[in-house]
Protein backbone atom coordinates (compact mmCIF):
# COMPACT_ATOMS: atom_id res chain seq x y z
CA UNK A 1 0.00 0.00 0.00
CA UNK A 2 1.12 3.18 -1.04
CA UNK A 3 1.45 5.88 1.87
CA UNK A 4 -1.55 8.33 2.30
CA UNK A 5 -0.20 11.66 1.30
CA UNK A 6 -1.08 14.68 3.49
CA UNK A 7 -1.50 18.26 2.62
CA UNK A 8 -0.19 20.96 5.57
CA UNK A 9 -1.65 24.30 5.15
CA UNK A 10 -0.26 26.41 8.17
CA UNK A 11 1.86 29.46 7.81
CA UNK A 12 3.47 28.52 11.02
CA UNK A 13 7.36 27.31 11.02
CA UNK A 14 7.04 25.61 13.96
CA UNK A 15 3.43 24.29 13.61
CA UNK A 16 4.42 22.58 9.68
CA UNK A 17 7.85 20.90 11.62
CA UNK A 18 5.95 19.16 14.32
CA UNK A 19 2.78 18.35 11.50
CA UNK A 20 5.65 16.78 8.87
CA UNK A 21 7.67 14.91 12.10
CA UNK A 22 5.11 13.53 13.29
CA UNK A 23 3.16 12.61 10.39
CA UNK A 24 5.80 11.36 8.47
CA UNK A 25 6.79 9.21 11.48
CA UNK A 26 3.51 7.56 10.89
CA UNK A 27 4.16 6.51 7.73
CA UNK A 28 2.19 9.56 6.03
CA UNK A 29 3.98 11.49 3.10
CA UNK A 30 3.49 15.17 4.03
CA UNK A 31 3.36 18.45 1.09
CA UNK A 32 2.73 21.40 2.92
CA UNK A 33 1.58 24.96 1.64
CA UNK A 34 1.68 28.00 3.65
CA UNK A 35 -0.49 30.41 1.86
CA UNK A 36 -4.09 29.09 0.60
CA UNK A 37 -3.47 29.72 -3.03
CA UNK A 38 -0.28 27.41 -2.35
CA UNK A 39 -2.48 24.94 -1.10
CA UNK A 40 -5.17 25.26 -4.03
CA UNK A 41 -2.37 24.65 -6.36
CA UNK A 42 -1.48 21.50 -4.71
CA UNK A 43 -4.83 20.36 -4.02
CA UNK A 44 -4.86 19.88 -7.59
CA UNK A 45 -1.35 18.86 -8.48
CA UNK A 46 -1.06 16.48 -6.12
CA UNK A 47 -4.26 15.52 -5.10
CA UNK A 48 -4.08 14.90 -1.39
CA UNK A 49 -6.14 12.20 0.77
CA UNK A 50 -6.02 14.26 4.01
CA UNK A 51 -6.04 18.22 4.03
CA UNK A 52 -4.79 19.73 7.28
CA UNK A 53 -6.19 23.49 6.98
CA UNK A 54 -5.17 26.48 9.21
CA UNK A 55 -8.07 29.02 9.10
CA UNK A 56 -5.65 32.02 9.81
CA UNK A 57 -3.15 32.22 6.17
CA UNK A 58 -1.43 35.41 5.33
CA UNK A 59 -2.74 35.52 2.01
CA UNK A 60 -7.21 34.47 2.53
CA UNK A 61 -9.36 33.63 4.90
CA UNK A 62 -9.25 29.58 5.70
CA UNK A 63 -12.75 29.58 5.24
CA UNK A 64 -12.51 30.33 1.46
CA UNK A 65 -10.00 28.05 0.85
CA UNK A 66 -12.14 25.48 1.74
CA UNK A 67 -14.90 26.58 -0.05
CA UNK A 68 -13.13 26.34 -2.85
CA UNK A 69 -12.07 23.17 -2.24
CA UNK A 70 -15.15 22.03 -1.93
CA UNK A 71 -16.11 22.94 -5.68
CA UNK A 72 -14.74 20.35 -7.18
CA UNK A 73 -12.47 17.71 -4.77
CA UNK A 74 -14.42 15.73 -1.83
CA UNK A 75 -10.71 14.98 0.25
CA UNK A 76 -11.67 15.10 3.70
CA UNK A 77 -10.00 18.56 5.07
CA UNK A 78 -9.90 18.26 9.01
CA UNK A 79 -10.18 22.37 10.11
CA UNK A 80 -7.09 23.24 12.55
CA UNK A 81 -7.73 27.00 14.16
CA UNK A 82 -5.89 28.25 17.13
CA UNK A 83 -9.04 31.28 17.61
CA UNK A 84 -10.88 28.87 19.40
CA UNK A 85 -14.10 30.36 18.69
CA UNK A 86 -17.08 27.68 18.50
CA UNK A 87 -18.35 29.86 15.33
CA UNK A 88 -14.97 28.99 13.49
CA UNK A 89 -15.68 25.20 14.52
CA UNK A 90 -19.56 25.43 13.15
CA UNK A 91 -18.16 27.43 10.07
CA UNK A 92 -15.88 25.30 9.07
CA UNK A 93 -18.46 22.12 8.92
CA UNK A 94 -20.82 24.25 7.00
CA UNK A 95 -18.81 24.43 4.21
CA UNK A 96 -17.67 20.59 4.19
CA UNK A 97 -14.95 20.21 6.66
CA UNK A 98 -14.49 16.68 8.05
CA UNK A 99 -13.47 17.21 11.37
CA UNK A 100 -11.74 19.76 13.06
CA UNK A 101 -9.48 20.46 15.97
CA UNK A 102 -8.19 23.22 18.04
CA UNK A 103 -4.72 24.45 19.15
CA UNK A 104 -2.85 23.56 21.13
CA UNK A 105 -3.40 19.64 20.54
CA UNK A 106 -1.89 16.57 20.66
CA UNK A 107 -0.38 14.17 18.06
CA UNK A 108 -2.27 11.15 19.43
CA UNK A 109 -5.31 13.40 18.88
CA UNK A 110 -4.12 14.31 15.52
CA UNK A 111 -3.85 11.06 14.25
CA UNK A 112 -7.13 9.62 15.37
CA UNK A 113 -8.95 12.45 13.74
CA UNK A 114 -6.97 11.54 10.04
CA UNK A 115 -7.95 7.82 10.82
CA UNK A 116 -11.28 8.69 11.09
CA UNK A 117 -11.48 11.04 8.17
CA UNK A 118 -9.63 8.69 5.93
CA UNK A 119 -11.93 5.57 7.22
CA UNK A 120 -14.97 7.95 6.38
CA UNK A 121 -13.65 8.42 2.68
CA UNK A 122 -12.67 5.33 1.74
CA UNK A 123 -16.56 3.92 3.41
CA UNK A 124 -18.72 6.18 2.00
CA UNK A 125 -17.77 4.11 -1.75
CA UNK A 126 -18.87 1.44 0.11
CA UNK A 127 -21.91 0.55 2.21
CA UNK A 128 -21.73 1.39 5.64
CA UNK A 129 -20.71 -1.41 8.05
CA UNK A 130 -24.04 -2.42 9.66
CA UNK A 131 -23.05 -3.33 13.04
CA UNK A 132 -21.39 -0.88 15.10
CA UNK A 133 -19.42 -2.16 18.37
CA UNK A 134 -17.01 0.71 20.60
CA UNK A 135 -16.34 -0.94 24.15
CA UNK A 136 -19.50 -2.50 25.56
CA UNK A 137 -21.86 -0.77 23.56
CA UNK A 138 -22.89 -2.39 20.30
CA UNK A 139 -25.79 -1.39 17.98
CA UNK A 140 -26.80 -3.30 14.73
CA UNK A 141 -28.43 -1.28 12.21
CA UNK A 142 -29.91 -3.84 9.89
CA UNK A 143 -32.01 -5.11 13.26
CA UNK A 144 -32.60 -2.09 14.40
CA UNK A 145 -31.14 -3.19 18.17
CA UNK A 146 -28.79 -1.75 20.43
CA UNK A 147 -26.55 -3.97 23.74
CA UNK A 148 -24.91 -2.23 26.51
CA UNK A 149 -22.95 -4.94 28.02
CA UNK A 150 -24.70 -7.93 25.84
CA UNK A 151 -27.71 -6.93 27.43
CA UNK A 152 -30.20 -5.75 24.79
CA UNK A 153 -31.49 -1.87 25.42
CA UNK A 154 -34.98 -0.79 25.24
CA UNK A 155 -35.11 2.77 23.51
CA UNK A 156 -37.69 5.14 22.33
CA UNK A 157 -37.75 5.75 18.44
CA UNK A 158 -36.10 8.74 18.59
CA UNK A 159 -33.42 7.79 20.82
CA UNK A 160 -32.36 5.06 18.11
CA UNK A 161 -33.19 7.29 15.03
CA UNK A 162 -30.55 9.37 17.16
CA UNK A 163 -27.80 7.08 17.21
CA UNK A 164 -28.27 5.39 14.11
CA UNK A 165 -27.27 8.70 12.23
CA UNK A 166 -24.27 9.04 14.61
CA UNK A 167 -23.10 5.87 13.49
CA UNK A 168 -23.58 6.84 10.26
CA UNK A 169 -20.65 9.36 10.65
CA UNK A 170 -18.95 7.68 13.44
CA UNK A 171 -15.67 9.20 14.95
CA UNK A 172 -16.86 12.34 13.53
CA UNK A 173 -18.25 15.70 15.43
CA UNK A 174 -22.66 16.00 13.48
CA UNK A 175 -23.08 19.30 14.25
CA UNK A 176 -26.71 20.16 16.21
CA UNK A 177 -27.70 21.35 12.94
CA UNK A 178 -27.99 18.59 11.16
CA UNK A 179 -29.30 16.17 13.71
CA UNK A 180 -31.79 18.61 13.99
CA UNK A 181 -32.66 18.15 10.20
CA UNK A 182 -32.39 14.68 10.45
CA UNK A 183 -34.24 13.42 13.57
CA UNK A 184 -37.59 16.12 12.89
CA UNK A 185 -37.13 16.72 9.53
CA UNK A 186 -40.34 18.56 8.97
CA UNK A 187 -39.10 21.05 11.45
CA UNK A 188 -40.63 22.24 14.83
CA UNK A 189 -38.01 21.22 17.12
CA UNK A 190 -35.09 22.96 19.39
CA UNK A 191 -31.73 22.69 19.86
CA UNK A 192 -32.80 21.75 23.62
CA UNK A 193 -35.21 19.20 22.65
CA UNK A 194 -32.28 17.51 21.28
CA UNK A 195 -29.56 17.96 24.18
CA UNK A 196 -32.65 16.75 26.30
CA UNK A 197 -33.02 13.75 23.59
CA UNK A 198 -28.32 13.24 23.51
CA UNK A 199 -29.10 13.25 28.12
CA UNK A 200 -31.47 10.58 27.92
CA UNK A 201 -30.51 8.44 25.53
CA UNK A 202 -26.80 8.41 27.54
CA UNK A 203 -28.86 7.44 30.49
CA UNK A 204 -29.66 4.18 28.54
CA UNK A 205 -26.45 3.57 26.60
CA UNK A 206 -23.63 4.71 28.98
CA UNK A 207 -22.58 3.55 33.02
CA UNK A 208 -21.30 6.84 33.59
CA UNK A 209 -23.38 8.87 31.94
CA UNK A 210 -21.59 12.20 33.45
CA UNK A 211 -18.42 10.47 31.96
CA UNK A 212 -19.60 8.90 28.87
CA UNK A 213 -17.22 7.00 27.28
CA UNK A 214 -19.62 6.75 23.38
CA UNK A 215 -21.59 9.81 22.98
CA UNK A 216 -19.46 13.00 23.55
CA UNK A 217 -20.33 16.48 23.19
CA UNK A 218 -18.42 18.84 20.83
CA UNK A 219 -19.48 21.66 23.73
CA UNK A 220 -21.63 24.65 21.51
CA UNK A 221 -20.83 22.97 17.55
CA UNK A 222 -22.39 19.34 18.34
CA UNK A 223 -22.26 15.51 19.44
CA UNK A 224 -19.07 12.87 17.95
CA UNK A 225 -20.01 9.16 18.88
CA UNK A 226 -16.74 6.95 19.14
CA UNK A 227 -14.97 5.33 16.46
CA UNK A 228 -16.08 1.76 16.16
CA UNK A 229 -13.52 -0.96 17.78
CA UNK A 230 -10.80 -2.06 14.87
CA UNK B 1 -30.60 64.82 23.86
CA UNK B 2 -29.94 68.29 24.77
CA UNK B 3 -32.31 70.89 25.06
CA UNK B 4 -30.35 73.89 25.67
CA UNK B 5 -31.06 77.49 25.24
CA UNK B 6 -29.48 77.14 21.32
CA UNK B 7 -32.13 75.26 20.25
CA UNK B 8 -34.94 77.49 21.95
CA UNK B 9 -32.64 80.44 20.15
CA UNK B 10 -33.47 78.29 17.10
CA UNK B 11 -37.09 77.77 17.56
CA UNK B 12 -37.26 81.60 17.90
CA UNK B 13 -35.38 81.95 14.76
CA UNK B 14 -37.04 79.42 12.67
CA UNK B 15 -40.44 81.45 13.62
CA UNK B 16 -38.61 84.66 13.15
CA UNK B 17 -37.32 83.08 9.92
CA UNK B 18 -40.74 81.84 8.45
CA UNK B 19 -42.13 85.51 9.38
CA UNK B 20 -40.28 87.10 7.09
CA UNK B 21 -40.53 85.17 4.16
CA UNK B 22 -44.55 85.21 5.01
CA UNK B 23 -44.49 89.05 5.21
CA UNK B 24 -42.54 89.60 2.21
CA UNK B 25 -44.47 87.06 -0.12
CA UNK B 26 -47.47 87.67 1.63
CA UNK B 27 -49.62 89.35 -1.86
CA UNK B 28 -49.08 86.62 -2.99
CA UNK B 29 -50.12 84.04 -0.20
CA UNK B 30 -53.04 82.63 1.22
CA UNK B 31 -53.92 82.63 4.58
CA UNK B 32 -53.44 78.73 4.73
CA UNK B 33 -50.42 78.97 2.65
CA UNK B 34 -48.92 80.98 5.73
CA UNK B 35 -49.83 78.44 7.92
CA UNK B 36 -48.03 75.61 5.56
CA UNK B 37 -44.49 77.65 6.11
CA UNK B 38 -44.67 77.72 9.53
CA UNK B 39 -45.60 74.15 9.82
CA UNK B 40 -42.19 73.41 7.87
CA UNK B 41 -40.55 75.63 10.06
CA UNK B 42 -41.70 73.65 13.23
CA UNK B 43 -40.74 70.25 11.88
CA UNK B 44 -37.57 72.08 10.92
CA UNK B 45 -36.77 72.74 14.59
CA UNK B 46 -38.38 69.30 15.58
CA UNK B 47 -35.58 67.21 14.20
CA UNK B 48 -33.13 69.64 15.21
CA UNK B 49 -34.33 70.26 18.72
CA UNK B 50 -36.34 68.31 21.02
CA UNK B 51 -39.92 68.01 22.41
CA UNK B 52 -39.45 70.90 24.28
CA UNK B 53 -38.00 73.52 21.41
CA UNK B 54 -40.75 72.04 19.34
CA UNK B 55 -43.75 73.18 21.30
CA UNK B 56 -41.82 76.67 22.15
CA UNK B 57 -41.69 76.74 18.44
CA UNK B 58 -45.45 75.42 17.95
CA UNK B 59 -46.61 78.63 20.47
CA UNK B 60 -44.43 80.85 19.16
CA UNK B 61 -45.61 80.21 15.23
CA UNK B 62 -49.73 80.41 16.31
CA UNK B 63 -49.01 83.29 18.08
CA UNK B 64 -47.09 85.43 15.55
CA UNK B 65 -49.09 83.81 12.60
CA UNK B 66 -52.12 85.65 14.37
CA UNK B 67 -50.43 88.94 15.26
CA UNK B 68 -49.05 89.55 11.84
CA UNK B 69 -51.36 87.76 9.26
CA UNK B 70 -54.88 87.34 10.63
CA UNK B 71 -57.04 89.92 10.48
CA UNK B 72 -56.99 92.93 12.21
CA UNK B 73 -53.21 92.58 11.52
CA UNK B 74 -50.76 93.55 14.19
CA UNK B 75 -52.66 92.69 17.25
CA UNK B 76 -53.56 89.38 19.09
CA UNK B 77 -57.04 90.55 18.65
CA UNK B 78 -59.45 88.06 16.31
CA UNK B 79 -62.03 89.49 14.39
CA UNK B 80 -63.76 86.10 13.49
CA UNK B 81 -64.07 83.04 15.95
CA UNK B 82 -63.05 80.09 13.10
CA UNK B 83 -60.03 82.00 13.16
CA UNK B 84 -59.36 80.43 16.60
CA UNK B 85 -60.43 77.25 14.94
CA UNK B 86 -57.82 77.89 12.73
CA UNK B 87 -55.13 78.18 15.41
CA UNK B 88 -56.16 75.05 17.66
CA UNK B 89 -55.81 73.08 13.77
CA UNK B 90 -52.45 74.40 13.20
CA UNK B 91 -51.85 74.31 16.89
CA UNK B 92 -52.82 70.57 17.23
CA UNK B 93 -50.34 69.37 13.64
CA UNK B 94 -47.96 71.61 14.71
CA UNK B 95 -47.81 69.06 17.79
CA UNK B 96 -48.49 66.22 15.47
CA UNK B 97 -45.66 66.49 13.60
CA UNK B 98 -43.12 67.62 15.51
CA UNK B 99 -43.75 64.37 18.15
CA UNK B 100 -43.77 62.49 15.37
CA UNK B 101 -40.23 63.88 13.72
CA UNK B 102 -38.39 63.69 17.67
CA UNK B 103 -39.96 60.18 17.39
CA UNK B 104 -38.23 59.44 14.04
CA UNK B 105 -35.15 61.18 15.08
CA UNK B 106 -34.95 59.11 18.78
CA UNK B 107 -34.66 55.87 16.57
CA UNK B 108 -32.53 57.33 14.00
CA UNK B 109 -29.84 57.72 17.36
CA UNK B 110 -30.97 54.37 18.68
CA UNK B 111 -30.32 52.56 15.68
CA UNK B 112 -26.87 54.73 15.48
CA UNK B 113 -25.74 53.57 18.80
CA UNK B 114 -26.62 50.20 18.69
CA UNK B 115 -24.29 49.26 15.47
CA UNK B 116 -21.58 51.68 17.62
CA UNK B 117 -21.94 49.11 20.10
CA UNK B 118 -22.18 46.19 17.62
CA UNK B 119 -18.95 47.45 15.98
CA UNK B 120 -17.21 47.76 19.30
CA UNK B 121 -18.54 43.99 20.40
CA UNK B 122 -17.12 43.07 16.82
CA UNK B 123 -13.73 45.03 17.48
CA UNK B 124 -13.59 43.60 20.42
CA UNK B 125 -14.03 40.00 20.06
CA UNK B 126 -11.25 40.45 16.93
CA UNK B 127 -9.02 41.50 18.63
CA UNK B 128 -9.28 38.76 21.20
CA UNK B 129 -8.96 36.30 19.01
CA UNK B 130 -6.32 37.44 17.33
CA UNK B 131 -3.87 37.59 20.81
CA UNK B 132 -5.80 34.01 21.31
CA UNK B 133 -4.11 32.74 17.89
CA UNK B 134 -0.62 34.41 18.62
CA UNK B 135 -0.37 33.09 22.06
CA UNK B 136 -1.76 29.95 21.22
CA UNK B 137 0.27 28.72 18.25
CA UNK B 138 3.75 28.43 20.01
CA UNK B 139 2.05 26.72 22.55
CA UNK B 140 0.64 24.42 20.06
CA UNK B 141 4.05 23.46 18.19
CA UNK B 142 5.38 23.21 22.12
CA UNK B 143 2.73 21.02 23.06
CA UNK B 144 2.71 18.87 19.68
CA UNK B 145 6.37 18.47 19.89
CA UNK B 146 6.51 17.07 22.89
CA UNK B 147 3.61 15.01 22.05
CA UNK B 148 5.07 13.78 18.71
CA UNK B 149 8.38 12.87 21.06
CA UNK B 150 6.05 11.15 23.57
CA UNK B 151 4.73 9.03 21.11
CA UNK B 152 7.79 7.54 19.51
CA UNK B 153 9.24 4.23 20.74
CA UNK B 154 11.08 4.97 24.18
CA UNK B 155 14.65 6.05 24.25
CA UNK B 156 17.37 7.85 26.60
CA UNK B 157 15.56 6.53 29.67
CA UNK B 158 13.02 7.17 32.27
CA UNK B 159 14.42 10.59 32.68
CA UNK B 160 13.94 11.94 29.07
CA UNK B 161 10.33 10.54 29.11
CA UNK B 162 9.77 12.29 32.80
CA UNK B 163 11.36 15.17 31.24
CA UNK B 164 8.95 15.22 28.06
CA UNK B 165 5.80 14.65 29.98
CA UNK B 166 7.35 18.27 32.26
CA UNK B 167 6.89 20.20 28.48
CA UNK B 168 3.83 18.41 27.73
CA UNK B 169 1.96 19.07 30.66
CA UNK B 170 3.57 22.53 31.46
CA UNK B 171 2.39 23.55 27.99
CA UNK B 172 -1.35 22.28 28.73
CA UNK B 173 -1.60 24.07 31.92
CA UNK B 174 -0.21 27.27 30.43
CA UNK B 175 -2.68 26.64 27.80
CA UNK B 176 -5.32 26.54 30.12
CA UNK B 177 -3.96 29.88 31.81
CA UNK B 178 -4.11 31.61 28.50
CA UNK B 179 -7.82 30.21 28.24
CA UNK B 180 -8.77 32.08 31.46
CA UNK B 181 -7.19 34.91 30.57
CA UNK B 182 -8.98 35.52 27.21
CA UNK B 183 -12.16 34.69 29.14
CA UNK B 184 -11.48 37.00 32.17
CA UNK B 185 -10.89 39.51 29.54
CA UNK B 186 -13.79 38.77 27.43
CA UNK B 187 -16.37 39.28 30.39
CA UNK B 188 -14.82 42.19 31.92
CA UNK B 189 -15.32 44.04 28.83
CA UNK B 190 -18.83 43.42 29.15
CA UNK B 191 -18.99 40.85 26.05
CA UNK B 192 -22.69 39.12 26.35
CA UNK B 193 -23.11 35.20 27.48
CA UNK B 194 -24.22 33.04 24.81
CA UNK B 195 -26.87 31.39 27.32
CA UNK B 196 -29.26 28.57 26.38
CA UNK B 197 -31.27 25.60 28.39
CA UNK B 198 -28.53 22.89 29.08
CA UNK B 199 -28.44 19.74 31.32
CA UNK B 200 -25.76 20.56 33.71
CA UNK B 201 -24.54 17.10 33.37
CA UNK B 202 -23.91 17.42 29.63
CA UNK B 203 -21.49 20.99 30.83
CA UNK B 204 -19.89 18.55 33.71
CA UNK B 205 -19.63 16.29 31.32
CA UNK B 206 -17.62 18.00 28.59
CA UNK B 207 -15.19 19.43 31.53
CA UNK B 208 -14.27 16.03 32.99
CA UNK B 209 -13.47 15.06 29.48
CA UNK B 210 -11.16 18.43 29.46
CA UNK B 211 -9.44 17.32 32.66
CA UNK B 212 -9.23 13.48 32.10
CA UNK B 213 -5.04 14.00 31.64
CA UNK B 214 -4.55 16.15 34.54
CA UNK B 215 -6.95 13.98 37.10
CA UNK B 216 -4.48 10.67 36.00
CA UNK B 217 -7.50 8.25 36.97
CA UNK B 218 -8.51 9.95 40.14
CA UNK B 219 -11.69 8.52 41.00
CA UNK B 220 -14.76 11.37 40.63
CA UNK B 221 -18.13 10.45 42.22
CA UNK B 222 -20.78 12.01 40.83
CA UNK B 223 -24.22 12.37 42.13
CA UNK B 224 -26.48 13.88 39.96
CA UNK B 225 -30.12 12.81 39.49
CA UNK B 226 -31.80 11.82 36.57
CA UNK B 227 -34.56 14.63 36.68
CA UNK B 228 -32.85 17.38 37.12
CA UNK B 229 -34.15 20.72 34.91
CA UNK B 230 -31.80 21.98 32.47
CA UNK B 231 -30.43 25.14 33.49
CA UNK B 232 -29.90 28.39 31.03
CA UNK B 233 -26.02 28.61 30.66
CA UNK B 234 -23.60 29.58 28.27
CA UNK B 235 -21.76 25.97 27.54
CA UNK B 236 -18.32 27.04 27.45
CA UNK B 237 -17.73 29.78 30.35
CA UNK B 238 -19.88 27.00 32.55
CA UNK B 239 -17.53 24.27 31.34
CA UNK B 240 -14.53 26.21 32.47
CA UNK B 241 -15.98 26.78 36.10
CA UNK B 242 -16.00 22.87 36.36
CA UNK B 243 -12.91 22.58 34.64
CA UNK B 244 -11.36 25.19 37.03
CA UNK B 245 -12.93 23.91 40.10
CA UNK B 246 -11.85 20.42 39.43
CA UNK B 247 -8.57 22.14 38.22
CA UNK B 248 -8.25 23.35 42.01
CA UNK B 249 -9.32 20.35 43.75
CA UNK B 250 -6.77 18.01 42.07
CA UNK B 251 -3.92 20.20 43.03
CA UNK B 252 -4.79 21.43 46.37
CA UNK B 253 -6.08 17.88 47.24
CA UNK B 254 -3.65 15.58 45.73
CA UNK B 255 -5.44 12.52 47.46
CA UNK B 256 -8.77 10.80 47.24
CA UNK B 257 -11.69 11.04 45.49
CA UNK B 258 -13.38 14.12 44.10
CA UNK B 259 -17.29 14.40 44.47
CA UNK B 260 -19.40 16.17 42.40
CA UNK B 261 -22.80 16.76 43.34
CA UNK B 262 -25.89 18.49 42.30
CA UNK B 263 -29.42 19.09 43.90
CA UNK B 264 -32.53 20.79 42.85
CA UNK B 265 -33.51 23.79 44.99
CA UNK B 266 -36.64 25.85 45.03
CA UNK B 267 -35.60 28.29 42.16
CA UNK B 268 -32.32 26.95 41.35
CA UNK B 269 -29.88 24.23 41.08
CA UNK B 270 -27.36 23.61 43.64
CA UNK B 271 -23.83 21.87 42.50
CA UNK B 272 -21.12 21.43 44.70
CA UNK B 273 -17.38 20.29 43.85
CA UNK B 274 -15.92 18.80 47.11
CA UNK B 275 -12.57 17.02 47.28
CA UNK B 276 -11.30 14.99 50.43
CA UNK B 277 -7.71 17.25 51.11
CA UNK B 278 -6.77 19.55 53.92
CA UNK B 279 -9.01 21.76 53.54
CA UNK B 280 -8.95 25.86 53.53
CA UNK B 281 -8.40 28.22 56.55
CA UNK B 282 -10.99 29.96 57.96
CA UNK B 283 -9.26 33.34 56.83
CA UNK B 284 -8.55 32.26 53.37
CA UNK B 285 -12.56 30.92 52.29
CA UNK B 286 -13.58 34.13 51.29
CA UNK B 287 -10.35 35.67 49.67
CA UNK B 288 -9.79 32.33 47.62
CA UNK B 289 -11.83 33.79 44.94
CA UNK B 290 -9.96 37.01 44.64
CA UNK B 291 -7.53 37.21 41.36
CA UNK B 292 -3.71 36.09 42.11
CA UNK B 293 -4.88 35.16 45.72
CA UNK B 294 -3.02 31.74 46.77
CA UNK B 295 -4.63 30.18 49.51
CA UNK B 296 -1.68 30.14 52.17
CA UNK B 297 -1.42 26.53 52.56
CA UNK B 298 -1.23 25.53 48.75
CA UNK B 299 0.48 26.39 45.97
CA UNK B 300 -0.99 27.77 42.32
CA UNK B 301 -2.02 31.19 40.97
CA UNK B 302 -5.42 31.69 41.90
CA UNK B 303 -6.86 33.32 38.62
CA UNK B 304 -8.79 29.62 38.15
CA UNK B 305 -11.55 30.43 41.16
CA UNK B 306 -11.62 34.07 40.32
CA UNK B 307 -12.74 33.38 36.60
CA UNK B 308 -15.40 30.78 38.28
CA UNK B 309 -16.83 33.08 40.30
CA UNK B 310 -16.80 35.79 37.83
CA UNK B 311 -18.75 33.47 35.56
CA UNK B 312 -21.18 32.22 37.96
CA UNK B 313 -22.24 35.62 38.82
CA UNK B 314 -22.57 36.41 35.43
CA UNK B 315 -25.39 33.97 35.23
CA UNK B 316 -26.91 35.43 38.15
CA UNK B 317 -25.69 32.92 40.66
CA UNK B 318 -23.71 32.51 43.64
CA UNK B 319 -20.50 30.49 44.81
CA UNK B 320 -18.97 29.71 47.98
CA UNK B 321 -16.11 28.32 49.47
CA UNK B 322 -16.31 26.11 52.71
CA UNK B 323 -14.68 22.94 55.05
CA UNK B 324 -16.55 19.96 54.61
CA UNK B 325 -17.29 18.08 58.17
CA UNK B 326 -14.61 15.13 57.65
CA UNK B 327 -11.64 17.19 55.70
CA UNK B 328 -11.62 18.78 52.70
CA UNK B 329 -12.89 21.79 50.74
CA UNK B 330 -16.21 21.87 48.76
CA UNK B 331 -17.21 24.48 46.76
CA UNK B 332 -20.97 25.25 46.30
CA UNK B 333 -22.49 27.04 43.08
CA UNK B 334 -26.26 27.65 42.66
CA UNK B 335 -27.60 28.69 38.76
CA UNK B 336 -30.97 30.24 38.90
CA UNK B 337 -33.38 28.14 36.87
CA UNK B 338 -34.42 31.24 34.70
CA UNK B 339 -38.34 31.27 33.62
CA UNK B 340 -40.07 28.58 33.38
CA UNK B 341 -42.12 27.77 30.08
Amino acid sequence: MTAKTVLVVDDERAIQRFLRASLEENGFAVIDASTGNAALDLAVSRKPDVVLLDLTLPDMDGLDVLKRLREWSSAPVIVVSARGEESDKIAGLDRGADDYLIKPFGVEELLARIRVALRHAERAARDPEPVYEHGDLKIDLGARRVWLARKEVRLSPLQYTLLAALVRQAGRVVPQKQLLKELWPEGGSTPEALRILVHQTRHRIEREPVRPRHLKTEPAVGYRLESPDE
Amino acid sequence: MSESPREYGLAVAAIALCTGACFALFRFLTLTDVVMVYLVGILAVALRGGRGPALFASLLGVAAFDFFFVPPRFTLHVERPQYLVTFAVMFGVALLISHLAVRVRLQAEAAKSAELKAETERLRSSLLSAVSHELRTPLAAIIGSASALLAEPPGGGPARRELLENVRDEGERLARLVHNLIETTRLESGASLKKEPYPIEDVIGTALARVDKLLAGRPVESDLPDNLPVVPVDPVLMELVFVNLLENAARHAPEGPLDIMARERMDALEISVSDRGPGLKPEDLDRVFEKFYRASAAPGAGLGLAIAKAVVEAHGGTIRAENRPGGGASFRLTLPRGERR
